[in-house]
């Protein structure tokens, strides 16, 4: 199964909003979404950290959440989008 | 580019930056700072925390509101959004010592980390820079 992750923080706005598309998505592809809170979890914090150069590249140059990588083709996509987008990336 | 400290020999404001101001801000007085150690900087910036937090919600509310007043931009006038932004942003001071931004991860490393501090220089994003509508990464601030 395909497995993929969504980076997020507990107080952030758009990783807030993010989260009802997530689940339409996971009901309606069955594709497992890990979602990884990250300032209040430092173990999760430490895997995002440890994907830094490829989130950086697509991400402003940081680590910014919500952020959505596949672990294995390392295909980043951050901030808030529709969900026609989330949808592609989390098929592609 | 080193940042130093720098005090001002007659009423001891401290700068950290490459060069001192020409000016002094608080007293006016010219050519007034001399490069100081930063043990030396810290203790006087350093004042005796009073009981409980030195700076709460409601003096940072403040702090971005009147910050805000003469810029072109705004605090988000959505309560439930700025709410849970300082939300985050004093659970990331007390369990990571700074008001990190809460729409982004630290990395660690002092120099990134220092440019995530709220609010953080939010007009070169590009979802503020040249957008009609546009705002901080977080949307706790917002174009007038
Ligand atoms: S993006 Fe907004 S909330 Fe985040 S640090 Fe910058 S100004 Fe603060």
């Amino acid at each position: 199964m395909l497995r993929k992750i969504m980076f997020h923080g507990r107080e952030c706005p758009h990783c807030k909003a993010m989260m009802p598309l997530v689940e339409k998505l996971i009901q309606e592809t069955g594709i497992a979404v890990e979602r990884l809170e990250v300032w209040h979890d430092e173990k999760n914090a430490d895997l995002m950290r440890s994907f830094r150069p490829a989130i950086a590249a697509k991400c402003g140059g940081q680590l910014r959440v919500p952020t959505f990588i596949d672990p294995d083709a390392s295909d980043v996509m951050c901030g808030e989008v529709p969900y026609e987008t989330l949808k592609a990336w989390a098929e592609r | 580019m080193q940042k130093k400290f720098w005090r001002c020999y007659v009423c001891n404001d401290i700068h950290w930056g490459v060069k001192p101001p020409d000016l002094c801000p608080t007293c006016r007085v010219k050519s007034a700072y001399i490069e100081t150690p930063s043990r030396e900087a810290r203790t006087i910036l350093d004042q005796p925390l009073a009981d409980g937090p030195d700076f709460s919600r409601d003096d940072f509310r403040r702090a971005i509101e009147t910050f805000a007043r003469d810029n072109e931009f705004r605090v988000n006038p959505d309560p439930v959004k700025v709410e849970s932004l300082l939300d985050g942003l004093f659970a990331n001071e007390e369990n990571h010592g700074l008001k990190y931004c809460p729409c982004r991860l630290r990395t660690k490393e002092f120099e990134e980390d220092i440019k995530i501090i709220c609010p953080c220089h939010f007009p070169a994003h590009e979802t503020y820079k040249g957008q009609e509508q546009g705002e901080c990464w977080c949307g706790l601030f917002i174009k007038r």
